[in-house]
């Protein structure tokens, strides 16, 4: 496959959709804004301006395509594009560590994929290391066939074991179901239908004091309360449609020392996360799902582009809290998540309520000055917050095993960070000066995530267990460092 | 847990402070400034002393007490395995970074800094980036070299 190819014709008009998407706003302004009916050449100025942008906007995407060409040449993926400044980009086959396949609507009925390739460290962090924006499923595979070949030339035949896609696990629909109906929209909804009950309550009748204006203020109070909570169920409603069908027929499997997800109902998503860059792992349990004892598991990884960066990395959306340990051996089998926790000191509860109440409290106190007497309801953010207090308190935890560093955390979200020590990049302990006299001590470690950083930072520990910590992670001769992959 | 051993060099002070003076320098200007008008168009009182309350804290705090400060502070250490630094004047940090996490060393000297012959070093790892302010110049060449050819040693991927 020497000669150059082109991509499907579709993508020239992916190109124009991709481009009409960006030039909405300018288009609408053109349009709608500048309305004011005036008659003869100058009337028709604003649809002439935005038809010849339409025609720019649409040959700008033909030529795109027209003028993107690519192949596999010697071991590298080489793409050519750009109509006046030829653009060109050499891929060694090597360094490509993944292919993402992406289906949308325009792909469906010709069989085509989106292909991106990712590679470890891309010049642009914002986007794939290159994209083909429409190519045949034929294609796509038989890239990602040659891709497979040269990586297993590379490798001596018995480090790579010629192991099928085995599926590792699939998400049941009822699960999808209950992750759809807790996802963020819940909170809005849930705490919509409260607003509205309380509001119902007052308006119930209870004393017949109300004189006629007051009642009718409220009715119309009811009513656009009413409105609100309808635009929210609809929303909600919505969203929860669109998750199903994002999150239909989720599975992952491993293939060859990769993770490969599936996923997708109407627009079909496959990632690829090579097994080796894998960073670390983080269960995230948040307070609407973990009553009903559901959390999801996040992979933090090395690699590829920032801005998909958490969606796509989520290997279990949704599952039972005492399956992941089961779930997650299966994937990576040496990550322990569920150990044993050593807990904060009991003289940090305090520290931690502080944290969480003293925004609430100035909020408050503001509120209250300017909007006396109704404004004084503000204080209830305070008790609230304490609540929250005293869970990131009661949740917050450690734990060492091995070369195996567990953090826990509670901001609202309650998140347990595994880490190995051969992964993690820098420790940070901090202490304030009062901090110090109370002999606590606050621990951060920092995993490569895409191409920045993410931190687990835990509060206000015994500093004897941040010296611990530390200890650890410093290095020390012969046996106890080593122990690399 | 022992402190690390070296100190960054005693002329940060004195640049520190310098800058202190200029930051204090803009404020006094405003200060003039909003006098000047108070003066002229007989404004209230209020702007006014708020800015000389803040001119009177910027110069004791920026000139004075945090330089000294800070410089107490600022501790670091190269092993042959790992870098330790020790720094912040309210919050101390303690920071651990193995070598083999190690990227690139840069060091950097602006228009100040070499005037009283500082760099700044800053280590960069694949997530983060440490800086060691105001270094003695031929130290701080030192240090990137030997940072830089003892990361080259322990290399490894990722």
């Amino acid at each position: 496959m020497f000669e150059p190819k082109r991509l499907h014709p579709i993508s020239a008009l992916i190109n124009f959709i991709k481009g009409l998407k960006d030039a909405i706003l300018p288009l609408i302004a053109v349009l709608f804004l500048n309305n004011n009916q005036q008659d003869g050449w100058l009337g028709s100025m604003p649809l002439l301006i935005s038809g010849s942008l339409l025609l720019v906007i649409l040959t700008a995407g033909i030529i795109k395509w027209l003028r993107f060409s690519y192949w596999i040449e010697e071991g590298e993926l080489r793409i050519e594009h750009g109509l006046f400044v030829k653009k060109k980009r050499y891929i060694p086959i090597d360094r490509i560590q993944s292919l993402d396949f992406s289906e949308g609507i325009f792909h469906r009925p010709f069989q085509l994929v989106k292909v991106k390739v990712e590679t470890a460290g891309s010049s642009d962090a914002l986007e794939a290391e290159a994209e083909l924006t429409a190519i045949h499923k034929k294609e796509a595979d038989h890239i990602q066939l040659v891709i497979d070949e040269r990586k297993k030339e590379k490798f001596s035949e018995n480090e790579y074991e010629a192991v099928d896609r085995k599926l590792v696990y699939q998400m049941e629909l009822k699960d999808i179901i209950i992750m759809a109906l807790t996802s963020g929209g819940a909170g809005v909804v849930i705490s919509g239908v409260l607003v509205f009950l309380s509001q119902g309550m007052e308006f119930l009748p209870v004393d017949a004091i109300y004189d006629e204006v007051i009642s009718w203020l409220q009715v119309g109070l009811l009513v656009v309360a009413a409105a609100i909570l309808f635009v929210l169920f609809i929303a909600y409603g919505i969203s929860v449609i669109l998750t199903i069908f994002r999150y239909s027929n989720f599975s992952v499997y491993i293939d060859n020392g990769d993770i490969i997800m599936t996923r997708g109902l109407l627009e079909k998503k496959q990632v690829t996360i090579p097994l080796n860059r894998i960073q670390g792992v983080r269960v995230d349990e948040n307070p609407i799902r973990q009553p009903l004892g559901y959390a999801t598991v996040t992979i933090i990884s090395a690699g590829g582009s920032v801005n998909d960066s958490d969606q796509t990395l989520t290997i279990l959306p949704l599952i039972k809290r005492k399956q992941i340990t089961d779930v997650l051996r299966r994937i990576i089998d040496d990550y322990e998540w569920d150990l044993p926790a050593n807990r904060v000191p009991k003289r940090s509860l305090f520290r931690y309520i502080l944290r969480f109440i003293w925004l609430p409290a100035v909020i408050a106190g503001v509120v209250s000055y300017y909007l006396f007497p109704f404004g004084l309801l503000a204080w209830i953010l305070v008790p609230a917050a304490s609540i929250f207090g005293y869970l990131s308190f009661k949740d917050a935890g450690w734990n060492i095993n091995g070369n195996q560093l567990t953090l826990i955390r509670r901001i609202l979200v309650k998140q347990t960070y595994v880490m190995k020590k051969h992964r993690i990049q820098a420790v940070t302990k901090d202490q304030t000066i009062f901090q110090k006299r109370a002999r606590l001590a606050s621990i951060e470690a920092t995993l490569k995530s895409g191409a920045g950083g993410a931190s687990a930072r835990l509060w206000y520990l015994e500093e004897k267990d941040t010296d611990i910590v530390m200890s650890w992670y410093r290095y020390k001769d012969s046996y106890n460092n080593g122990s690399l992959d | 847990m022992n402190e690390p051993t070296q100190r960054i060099s005693i002329r940060a002070l004195t640049l520190w402070r310098i800058h202190g003076v200029i930051n204090a320098a803009v404020v006094a200007l405003a200060a003039i400034g909003i006098g000047l008008l108070t003066y002229f168009f007989e404004w209230s009182m209020w702007p006014f002393i708020i800015i000389s309350i803040i001119l009177a804290l910027e110069i004791i705090l920026y000139i004075f007490v945090i330089p000294t400060l800070r410089w107490k502070r600022w501790r670091y250490e190269v092993r042959e395995q790992e870098i330790e630094l020790q720094y912040g004047l309210f919050i101390i940090k303690r920071t651990l970074v193995p070598m083999v996490r190690v990227q690139h060393v840069d060091s950097e000297q602006g228009p100040l800094l070499r005037k009283y012959r500082l760099a700044t070093i800053s280590i960069s790892t694949a997530a983060t980036t440490h800086k060691v302010p105001a270094l003695d110049e031929v130290e701080a060449e030192e240090l990137r070299h030997s940072i830089s050819s003892l990361a080259r040693v322990a290399e490894e991927d990722v």
